[in-house]
Order: structure tokens, then C-alpha cells, then sequence
């Protein structure tokens, strides 16, 4: 049971980076992230190789009744990024094919997501559907949004504040619409993000670059 | 008096090429701290470089060379666009 907590744990450490941070680092940049929310637990563990592209591995257990696990390599590329004097936007895609596993059930996946976003110094704004195929296991359609507002304008050696708001949609599962507001905080290249959604779910989510 | 004036003026010159150049430049994009620090370490990868300095209210960036080496305009344009964003006005002094 402990072995079980500790991985899950891990897990959503690890998926919850992906869903808070820009899916790319600097040249030779490493990035580590984890989410852990009403969906389950994520981790991914990505390399940037080129200014737009970065290589890792993808790893999500998925609750909501079914513990699906996936593992998967992954890729992240940058579609387009608009540099504004006061502003900064991106449409990224993350892609990633691999094995699905659902009791002994194991099965190929294939999963891609988009992700839009555009933030200043005090205001953000992201878009983010997700596409899931795990073979005969499940397949599903989920997007997420997010607003956000910095309270205070941090400079770069300061801690830097956002108070935001999620809305996440699962057609497939029970809670449909999840409301969370939450707190992000940005030290560096260390984020945490701690929040409380509507279906009465802790969501912890960090990221760190290296 | 005249070998005093020389050995100034060697000297003078000597320097000069010796001494460090601090450039600043504006960077679009740059707004959050993963954005700098890309820029950051991308710039302290170049072997002419001694210090980096980012500003995120300004969006400036401020490289310092070391001694005697300096970075041509085309050089730190390639350098910020390789890192993801846009350069602005390049500011140079010594």
C-alpha cells in the first residue's frame, strides 16, 4: 500500500508539470514535472534538443475508477511563438505513443495534446486539449483552461506569485466540468502550483528545470 | 619626454584592446523566469562572454565580455534567437 502511495505520488509529481509549464527548456535544457489532480497522477521527464523541439518520456497513472497506467516516449514541439514586446504567445504540440496497461490488460496508446498560451508579466491565459487512445482500454477527449493574474510584478531573483483558474472538461468522466482555483508560485526555475477543485480534489503540481 | 609620451600611447592602446565590453540589449518574449533563464545560460555557453544579467522589468539583457573579447551584433542576434525570442536594440559600452 505504501509502495503504491509513494508511486503514485510520483507520478503525479511527475505528470503534473506538463499541464503548467511551457513544454520546452533552452538548448540542452533538462525539465521535470509532475501533476497530480482529479485525473490521476503524470510525469514526464523532458530534454529540449533544438529551439522548438524536446524529447522525453511520459509516464500518467489514471484514476477515476480505472487504473490505467501509460508509459510512453514523447515528443514536444513548438508550432509557432509570437515574442511581443510585453507579451510572449505559443501553440505547442505534445505527442507520444507507447503501452497502455489496465489490470493484465496491456495495450499499444497513442495520446496527443495542443497547447495555446499567452502571458505577460501579469496575465496569463492557456487552452490545452488532450486526445487518448489506449487501444481497447479507453479512449478520450479531455481540454483544459486556464486564466491567471500576477498580483505583483517579480523580477527575475524574486519569488514571482499567480492566483489562477482552471476549468478542466471530461466528457467521459463522472465530474464533467472541474472548477479549480489555485496558487502558483516561481522561484528561478522551480514552480509549485497547490489548488482545490470542485469535485473536492487536492491539486499539487511542480516543475523543475535544470 | 618624447619616450614617455610613446610608452603612453602603447599603453593606451594596449588597454584599450584589454578591457571589457558590457552590451545590453532588449529581448521580446522574455517574460517569466524560465524565459531568462535560457537566455542566461545560452549566453554564458559563449566563450566570450564573462557575466549575464537579466532584467525581467526591463526586459533587458546585460553581457559583460571578458578582456580583450567582444560579441558582434549578428552574434547575439543569433544567440537570443537560438534561445526562442526576438532582440530588440542592441546598447554597447566599454
Amino acid at each position: 500500500m505504501k509502495t503504491t502511495t509513494l508511486l503514485s505520488l510520483t507520478f503525479a509529481t511527475i505528470l503534473a508539470l506538463h499541464a503548467n509549464a511551457k513544454p520546452l527548456s533552452y538548448v540542452g535544457g533538462t525539465m521535470a514535472m509532475q501533476e497530480n489532480d482529479e485525473t490521476g497522477h503524470t510525469l514526464s521527464l523532458d530534454y529540449t534538443f533544438t529551439p522548438t523541439e524536446a524529447f522525453g518520456v511520459y509516464v500518467k497513472q489514471e484514476r477515476n475508477g480505472r487504473d490505467i497506467l501509460m508509459l510512453t516516449p514523447q515528443i514536444n514541439t513548438l508550432l509557432k511563438r509570437w515574442n511581443l514586446p510585453d507579451g510572449q504567445g505559443n501553440i505547442f504540440n505534445m505527442s507520444g505513443a507507447g503501452l497502455a496497461r489496465y489490470h493484465d490488460n496491456n495495450q499499444p496508446c497513442l495520446w496527443t495534446a495542443f497547447l495555446a498560451d499567452y502571458e505577460s508579466r501579469r496575465y496569463f491565459i492557456s487552452y490545452e486539449p488532450r486526445f487518448v487512445w489506449d487501444g481497447d482500454i479507453e479512449k478520450s477527449v479531455w481540454q483544459r483552461a486556464r486564466v491567471g493574474i500576477a498580483p505583483y510584478l517579480a523580477n527575475y531573483n524574486d519569488l514571482n506569485t499567480w492566483l489562477m483558474f482552471q476549468i478542466d472538461h471530461h466528457p467521459a468522466k463522472h465530474d464533467h466540468f472541474v472548477a479549480t482555483p489555485l496558487i502558483r508560485f516561481f522561484y528561478k526555475t522551480y514552480l509549485l502550483e497547490v489548488g482545490y477543485g470542485s469535485d473536492n480534489h487536492i491539486m499539487v503540481n511542480w516543475t523543475v528545470q535544470f | 619626454m618624447r619616450h614617455k609620451l610613446l610608452t603612453l600611447v602603447i599603453l593606451a592602446g594596449l588597454s584599450g584592446s584589454a578591457f571589457a565590453e558590457t552590451i545590453h540589449t532588449t529581448v521580446n518574449g522574455m517574460v517569466c523566469a524560465f524565459c531568462a533563464t535560457g537566455i542566461e545560460k545560452t549566453f554564458r555557453k559563449q566563450p566570450e562572454v564573462a557575466t549575464v544579467k537579466v532584467d525581467l522589468q526591463t526586459k533587458l539583457v546585460s553581457i559583460t565580455t571578458k578582456p580583450g573579447k567582444t560579441l558582434s551584433d549578428e552574434k547575439i542576434k543569433e544567440v537570443v534567437t537560438y534561445s526562442g525570442y526576438t532582440m530588440g536594440k542592441i546598447v554597447r559600452e566599454k
